[in-house]
């Protein structure tokens, strides 16, 4: 029930957070990040029944919404992985992401997602692909798809962390900070306990979903203040 | 800091023996609200009792004096030094009269300067500043058990709580009324700052001290913009990436 509440509580969120930055990206700001929160929106639509059974069965009801799904989180942490570590100056996080090295785990992830996913039988639409959990190739699919982000969120997580400790910058800068480290911590705490043999139950759905509502909190916060901000306009350089 | 609550209902008591609170908040203009709150909680805040005297025609720095921690006020009060007096000019002022001195070398008439009016947002750093015998931060940390960091982020907000302000002044050897000027709770006059001090105190800057008064001030200037474009970066990094 706890699962369910997050589930829609994050895709509430995520939709939130993308509407209202269209109006800024149809005017060209903040583009990438408006796409990034809408490909997050979409991932979690698709985690939900009621959104993957009819999109599933669009794409044809094998499935292949469950992949449409892996690939846009992919998507989603890559443009993440860009932004953050720019956005908290931090060169090392960005070369982890989209350096040679960030870049061949990115590839290999992909490969291994569908080479998983090719050599799974999955005949009908289930969503998280629950009804074929007995397969070694399912759990492979499942495992690779949840590397990869794990993977991202490590390097993220003490760039964001830093930010909140730093005295000098603004309050609601540290907050976001302290929300998206919290998130990315979540997220790599989620992939470790799932390499271990622990039963998570309904951890399994509430970690990393309250990583996406800390992620999109942090975000908001961010677009928050830029929107305060402008309206104060005129840049004061502090000679006066 | 502020006062007790039982402090103040004694000395109020005093000076408007038949007046309510309600009276005392007209006439001193105090919302209502405000000190009754205050009354609530035991503690009455400095502002209040200022506003209160001022009200009712007591010398601030007497009403003052009734009040734990500033008893001595009064006898405290002296004629604020030089360093003091400069330390509250801006540097447009300063520059300014350069200027003029430079330009009358060569046309004969040294410009009045029309100083800005204080205390400003730097006022209280320069304050600290001007006054400091060498380790005043830290002495002030250790006798008022207010931690440094605590100290220097009031200051960087341009601000001083009243209590710190005239240990500040205890401890430099200057005039008690001073730290309460420069941190707007009394105003000038009150304080016991003559009203053309600044302008005597800078007129008689001899030409090689203004120069190097004015190299220091745009020292300290030039430090905090470049502090501020830092702090602009690092948020602009955020809201061109994240936002």
């Amino acid at each position: 029930m706890t699962g369910m509440t997050i589930q829609w509580a994050a895709l509430v969120l995520c939709a939130i957070a993308a509407a209202v930055r269209i109006p800024g990206a149809l005017r060209g700001r903040g583009r990438t990040m408006c796409a990034a929160l809408l490909l997050l929106t979409l991932a979690v639509g698709l985690s939900i029944a009621p959104v993957y059974n009819p999109v599933d069965a669009v794409l044809g009801g094998v499935n292949g919404a469950n992949l449409l799904l892996r690939m846009t989180l992919y998507a989603v942490f890559v443009l993440l992985g860009v932004r953050v570590a720019a956005a908290f100056a931090s060169p090392l996080a960005h070369r982890l992401v989209v350096g040679p090295f960030g870049l061949a785990v990115l590839g290999l992830t992909v490969a291994a997602t569908l080479y998983f996913f090719g050599a799974s039988e999955l005949p009908f639409s289930s969503v998280g692909l629950g009804a074929f959990d007995d397969q070694a190739t399912v759990q492979e699919y499942a495992a690779v798809g949840r590397l990869y982000p794990g993977y991202v969120a490590a390097c993220l997580v003490l760039p964001t962390a830093l930010s909140m400790l730093d005295r000098r910058s603004r309050p609601s800068h540290r907050v976001a900070g302290a929300l998206l480290s919290s998130s990315f911590l979540l997220v790599v705490v989620f992939v470790v306990l799932r390499l271990t043999s622990l039963e998570l139950l309904d951890w399994n759905v509430i970690l990393p979903f309250s990583a996406i509502v800390l992620l999109v909190l942090g975000l908001g916060l961010i677009w928050l203040s830029h929107m305060l901000a402008r309206r104060r306009s005129a840049r004061d350089t502090g000679l006066s | 800091m502020a006062v007790t609550a039982r402090a103040f209902q004694l000395w109020r008591t005093r000076i408007a023996p038949h007046d309510s609170v309600s009276d005392l908040c007209r006439i001193a203009d105090v919302k209502r609200s405000t000190l009754a709150q205050q009354l609530v909680r035991g503690k009455v805040s400095v502002p209040t009792v200022v506003s209160i005297a001022r009200g009712y025609g007591v010398p601030v720095v007497d009403a003052l004096s009734e009040f734990n921690g500033f008893e001595d006020l009064p006898d405290g009060l002296a004629e604020p030094t030089d360093a003091e007096l400069l330390s509250q000019i801006s540097h447009i002022d300063i520059l300014r009269l350069l200027v003029a001195r430079s330009e009358a070398k060569e046309s004969g008439s040294d410009m009045p300067p029309d100083l800005a009016p204080f205390p400003h947002r730097a006022s209280v750093r320069a304050w600290i500043e001007a006054i400091d015998p060498g380790d005043l931060r830290q002495q002030l940390a250790v006798s008022t058990g207010v931690a440094r960091q605590n100290l220097s982020a009031q200051l960087t907000a341009g601000r001083l709580a009243p209590w710190i302000a005239v240990q500040a002044g205890r401890i430099a050897g200057v005039s008690l009324a001073s730290g309460l000027v420069v941190t707007g709770l009394i105003t000038p006059e009150e304080g016991g700052w003559p009203e053309d001090g600044r302008d005597r105190a800078l007129r008689a800057v001899p030409d090689l001290d203004l120069v190097l008064l004015a190299r220091d001030r745009l020292d300290v200037l030039g430090r905090q913009m470049r502090r501020t474009e830092l702090d602009d970066g690092r948020d602009r990094a955020i809201w061109e990436n994240l936002a």
